[in-house]
């Protein structure tokens, strides 16, 4: 996956790129918004990560506006220490995909990229949803994994269509959490473990193979991959 | 000081210029009409006397007008009244002018002249008139037994003038003592206040003047800015307390890590966990913006219609499997519908964070229950969270809503004590507050609300009443 990365902290710069490259994808670094808004428009990049304020006359979200007026559909990230609700809603409204606050947990930032990348790839169309044995039809509403029929509250089977989508993908919880419950704040407590247990019981108890694993210091992934 | 001085002269002078302007105004039209009156009744009584001599002229001829004039003359007293009769070239025959005067225009008609009599020049109105036979006639007035009169009306004028301004003056002093008095008195509590004592209010009394409501509306801004200052204090005060725990762990392990160099995994492991201290502080950091957001109104502005009984069946729900964890039973009592008009994250986080709280605080199996009651007689709208747990001690409800404030039964629970200034501050950008009360036992937290009632709304709970079915409203 090919990255560009417009950003003005250095330090900032250095951990995400080395990340990526660490997670095994490609990261071009632009450090002003001049940079930013010739890289974004000339090289072909599977994913964009946007800082809102940028040294020079551009910042952020003007190179996000002057990008998608252009038509370019590239999916963005915005990676922002301006962290008030409607600084987000002017963020998502000029054009941005996802909205990610300073400081951030790296996991998060490539759970979220990754997602980015997958949605852009178009799945709408889709009717089932497979992942090993577990099969989920979204238009009788049926979970079955195996043989067996799995019975899940309206909520859990929003939980269980999220994680399918992004099967093999990390989710993070804050990611779960505006997702499937549309909850834009931090509950304090761990509710959605609760919850990911719970679907847990319904869905990997009494099989050999567990599909909805624990990634530590991240989040969750759905995947029949050891 | 100065600028009261120079704003109460500055009132002052601009008062008797209105009033002297007011003077002018109605004293020039008298003056006009007066002059006009003057001027055309003496004009009528000259031509009128014209009139008369001419009409002797022409039954007696010229010496019989002669010797009517010579006896006019005898009998008047002099100067008041001119007459002139002259022949053809201006060679006076009768009358108490000594020759023709030179200055009188030589058309028949009325004029103003300067005539040399008694040895000075007058103004004298004069009536020119040709008879027959080329004979001149002239009847003229003195003008001069006016100019009396005329004097008498400008040293009125010239005295009121002078009243007038006098009066304005010591107006002006006078409301520049009383306002400056006034004024003072705010000034020094003012100067109170900047030296650092915020708790001086303004003298105010009963009378609605507009100093009195300036004052009362100043003092109103110092109870908002005291209440602030003194928010902003007990804040400050309490981050730095909060913080430095968690960072003074955080230093340490990292100090430490430093020093003993332990193992590759025990170091990964230390890494970890002085990760998990940076985010602890870094929650704390996000509750307080959080608060700082809600606190400076502006979300207000994003207000929207939102079903309070949606969101509290959202949030029961996401909270069940947590309270199921824990043994609790956690229960939602709705009456339907309740539109408001408001912030729906925000008020789905206030209710989170009262589930989250009561479920903290109730032993298991305890009872937890949230009820939303709409439309009552006041159309309000109540959510209550009622839970069975240990309660918070009537002394401390106070205090509970205060930022960082952790009560005793909080002791030894993960918290950092913003929870319940966060559903506080929601409620007061919703016009509310919360109220903690006393469940018997346990706590019960009460959100009380304004109902939003939109026509539509009306309609769609009329037909879910008779329906005898609860459906979501829908609004416009």
């Amino acid at each position: 996956m090919k990255v560009l990365l417009v950003e003005d902290n250095e330090r900032v710069t250095q951990f995400v790129v080395k990340g990526l490259q660490e997670a095994g994808h490609t990261a071009d670094h632009a450090p002003n918004g001049r940079d930013g808004m010739f890289l974004a428009a000339s090289e072909p990049y599977d994913v964009i990560i946007m800082d809102r304020m940028l040294p020079g006359e551009i910042d952020g979200l003007a190179i996000i506006e002057a990008l998608r007026k252009s038509g370019k559909r590239t999916p963005i990230l915005i990676l922002s220490a301006l962290s008030e609700v409607d600084e987000r809603i002017r963020g998502l409204r000029s054009g941005g995909d996802d909205y990610l606050t300073k400081p951030f947990a790296f996991g998060e930032l490539l759970a979220r990229i990754d997602a980015l990348t997958r949605r852009s790839q178009g799945e709408s169309a889709q009717t089932r949803l497979e992942v090993a044995d577990l099969r989920v039809d979204l238009l009788s509403r049926k979970v079955t994994r195996g043989s067996r029929s799995v019975t899940l509250q309206p909520r859990e089977f929003k939980l269980l269509e999220y994680l399918m989508r992004h099967a093999d993908q990390v989710v993070t919880r804050t990611m779960l959490l505006e997702n499937v419950w549309d909850y834009h704040f931090d509950p304090q407590t761990n509710v959605v473990d609760v919850h990911i247990s719970k679907l847990r019981q319904k869905i990997d108890a009494d099989f050999e193979r567990p599909l909805l694993r624990t990634v530590r210091n991240a989040g969750y992934t759905l995947t029949s991959h050891d | 000081m100065k600028f009261a001085r120079s704003s109460a002269l500055t009132l002052a002078v601009a008062y008797t210029s209105l009033g002297l302007a007011a003077l002018a105004l109605f004293a020039a039209p008298l003056w006009y009409a007066w002059r006009v009156t003057i001027q055309e009744g003496r004009n009528e009584v000259l031509q009128s006397d014209a009139q008369r001599l001419t009409e002797v002229f022409r039954r007696d001829g010229p010496s019989g007008l002669v010797s009517y004039i010579n006896a006019r003359v005898g009998l008047q007293i002099a100067g008041e009244r001119l007459l002139l009769l002259a022949d053809e070239s201006l060679r006076p025959l009768a009358g108490n002018l000594p020759e023709w005067p030179s200055t009188v225009p030589p058309n028949p008609g009325t004029s103003n002249v300067k005539l040399e009599l008694g040895g000075h020049l007058t103004d004298v109105a004069v009536v020119h008139a040709i008879l027959p036979e080329g004979y001149h006639l002239l009847v003229g007035r003195d003008t001069a037994r006016f100019q009396p009169l005329e004097q008498r009306f400008w040293y009125a004028l010239a005295g009121a003038v002078a009243i007038l301004s006098v009066l304005g003056a010591f107006g002006g002093i006078l409301i520049r003592r009383a306002l400056l008095a006034r004024i003072d008195g705010i000034r020094r509590t003012v100067s109170a206040i900047i030296q650092g004592d915020l708790s001086h209010r303004l003298p105010t009394h009963d009378s609605g003047d507009e100093l009195n409501t300036l004052s009362r509306t100043i003092n109103g801004m110092l109870e908002q800015i005291e209440l602030l200052i003194h928010g902003v204090r007990n804040v400050s005060n309490s981050i730095a307390h909060d913080l430095r725990t968690p960072l003074a762990e955080l230093r340490s392990r990292l100090e430490e890590l430093a020093l003993t160099k332990p193992s590759t995994e025990q170091t990964f492991a230390e890494i970890d966990a002085a990760v998990a201290d940076v985010d602890g502080v870094i929650r704390i950091f996000n509750a307080l913006l959080r608060l700082a957001e809600i606190d400076s109104g502006t979300r207000r502005s994003g207000f929207v219609p939102v079903d309070l009984s949606a969101v509290a069946a959202a949030a029961v729900e996401f909270y069940q499997p947590a309270a199921e964890l824990r043994g609790s039973s956690l229960m939602l009592a709705s009456s339907g519908p309740a539109p408001i008009r408001g912030d729906p994250v925000l008020l789905a986080q206030a209710l989170g964070n009262l589930i989250d709280n009561a479920l903290k605080y109730t032993p298991e199996d305890g009872t937890i229950v949230v009820e939303v009651r709409a439309g009552g007689y006041d159309s309000s709208v109540e959510i209550t969270v009622a839970d069975s747990g240990p309660g918070i001690p009537a002394e401390q409800k106070p205090k509970a809503v205060e930022r960082f404030y952790r009560g005793d039964a909080s002791r030894g629970t993960p918290g950092v004590g913003l929870g319940l200034s966060l559903v506080d501050a929601v409620a007061r950008l919703h016009g509310s507050e919360l109220r903690l009360e006393d469940n018997h036992p346990g706590l019960r937290a009460r959100i009380v609300l304004t109902q939003d009632t939109p026509q539509i709304t009306r309609v769609e709970r009329a037909t879910s009443e008779q329906g005898g079915f609860q459906h979501e409203p829908v609004y416009p």
